[in-house]
């Protein structure tokens, strides 16, 4: 099976910011979420990926197809969701219908208006008029309206309420149902990653620190809490990250259960991906 | 590209509308015989050139370029959609003065050449400031590529004033020589600044696919 995404090596430098090598593979049939803090460099790789920027170095395959030199073709079957709605407020979602139909080769209008349907988007009304989660929906049904392969999503349920991120998600998921289709998820909700992902790729300070199956990292990451004397009791090498605060000190271990065998005095619980940012984005090594 | 053209009519179409409240204003004066035929056909072809200025507005405001530039039909199709809209602005404005100059000439309130060769000189100003003026918005953005319309429309104004001003005056007889040549010689010279204006065209297309070639969005 030939993998949705492929990034190998890629650099990108602002100056003062660089992406830093950065390795990811999506596999088709599932869902990558991409975390990290903002101007971690998330929207930096799916700018790479679309070729919107220059990088300086590396590859990226899509579908099979090399990102620049054949751009067209892999963007044929590429839907994206990107952090706004870019479509004017002057126009009508059937408008974005007719926008839309000549750019894509498998654009099916009666498909775009099932979404719209489906979503409860009127399709003569203003989008000026439209909540921000019913511009989401539309960017969304506007991406799926061609039969796309691949979905990607920057900061797509970001300011969404509860509900409508659920029903979001939903549609995620019977996207990848089928074995061919992927998605990139880039997030800071990690809840929703938790809910939906895969595969989770964690970006900090434009390099990649943490890339693993979501299972994986939660079957195995933990979280201990204990007294700052705890803590020194500790060897460096079993703990990744530590917080020191006024009542206490905790750390992030990559082997919660080799690590509970060490220390059985220790309490290690289960930790989440908005802990691991936490510990990596705010810490301190030990 | 149909897509992209179709778009900038789509978002176009406010200020047009708003236009068509001053033209019918216009038209209600030239009725009354305050304006002649000539002014409003050259109005309408200046307005109806600055729409493809305004439409780079509108997509700055929407931030379309980004999500144009993520499309599959390559960054040179993006601005030749922007190009095809201009040209087919051209059109519309040619189509109008035609009209109106034929209107005109029915009814015996004016000469159909007379509005043609205004509607054909102010469409090749026009285009040529939008040949100007599109490489600019591609390359600083709209906000920033407006003082330079001014500049192109008010420096040589200027420049025409001044010269009055000092005593130089422009031999215009040739064209008190040219109403006794025949209309397809006279529309025949009068096409000649659009059709430069068009070859100038082509070149500023170059240009914008170099600048949008090599921009980050």
């Amino acid at each position: 099976m030939t993998n949705c995404i492929e990034i190998k090596g890629l650099c990108k430098s602002y100056g003062d910011f660089a992406l830093k090598n950065i390795d990811l593979t999506l596999p088709g049939g599932s869902i990558l979420g991409l975390i990290g803090e903002n101007g971690a460099g998330k929207t930096t790789t799916i700018k790479c990926i679309l070729n919107l920027i220059r990088r300086d170095a590396g590859e990226i395959a899509l579908l099979g197809y090399d990102n620049i030199k054949e751009e067209q073709l892999a963007k044929q079957d590429i839907g994206m969701v990107l952090d706004e709605c870019f479509f004017h407020d002057t126009l009508r979602p059937r408008d974005v219908g007719k926008i839309l139909a000549p750019v894509y080769q498998n654009w099916e209008q009666g498909l775009f208006r099932d979404y719209l349907d489906k979503f409860g988007l009127p399709e003569k009304k203003l989008i000026k008029e439209f909540s921000r989660g019913m511009k989401m929906k539309l960017s969304l049904s506007a991406a799926l309206a061609h039969r796309p392969k691949l979905l990607l999503l920057d900061e797509a349920t970001a300011g969404l309420d509860p509900v409508v991120r659920d029903e979001i998600l939903d549609e995620f998921l019977g996207f990848i149902q089928d074995e061919d289709h992927a998605i990139l998820l880039s997030s800071h909700i990690t809840s929703d990653l938790e809910k939906v992902a895969d595969y989770i790729a964690y970006i900090h300070q434009g390099q990649v620190v943490l890339s693993d199956a979501k299972d994986n990292i939660l079957d195995s990451y933990g979280r201990v809490g204990c007294t700052a004397a705890q803590l020194e009791a500790i060897a460096p090498a079993d703990v990744l990250r530590v917080r020191k605060g006024a009542f206490g000190a905790e750390a992030l271990v990559a082997d919660r259960a080799a690590f509970a065998r060490k220390y059985p005095m220790l309490l290690v619980e289960r930790t989440t991906l908005e802990d691991i940012m936490l510990f990596i984005g705010k810490g301190e090594e030990k | 590209m149909t897509g992209l053209i179709w778009k900038d009519f789509m978002v176009s179409k406010r200020t047009v509308k708003a236009y068509l409240g001053i033209m019918i204003f216009y038209a209600a004066m030239t009725v009354m015989g305050m304006f002649s035929v000539t002014f409003v056909t050259a109005f309408v072809s200046v307005i109806l050139i600055m729409l493809p200025i305004s439409a780079f507005a509108y997509d700055e405001q929407a931030k379309w370029d980004r999500y144009a530039m993520s499309l599959p039909i390559g960054r040179s199709r993006v601005v030749g959609a922007r190009y095809l809209f201009t040209l087919l602005i051209v059109l519309v404005s040619l189509a109008f003065a035609l009209l109106a100059g034929v209107a005109v000439a029915v009814t015996g309130k004016g000469d159909l050449m007379e509005v043609l060769v205004s509607a054909l000189t102010t469409l090749a100003a026009g285009l040529l400031i939008a040949d100007v003026l599109l490489p600019l918005c591609y390359k600083v953005g709209p906000e920033r590529a407006r003082p330079y319309l001014y500049a192109l429309v008010f420096i040589p104004a200027l420049g025409l004033f001044l010269a009055y001003r000092m005593g130089i005056h422009i031999d215009t007889s040739w064209l008190d020589r040219m109403a006794q040549s025949s209309p397809a010689a006279v529309l025949g010279l009068f096409s000649l600044p659009l059709l430069a204006a068009l070859a100038l065209t082509f070149a500023s297309y170059l240009i914008s696919c170099r600048v949008a070639a090599g921009k980050e969005y």
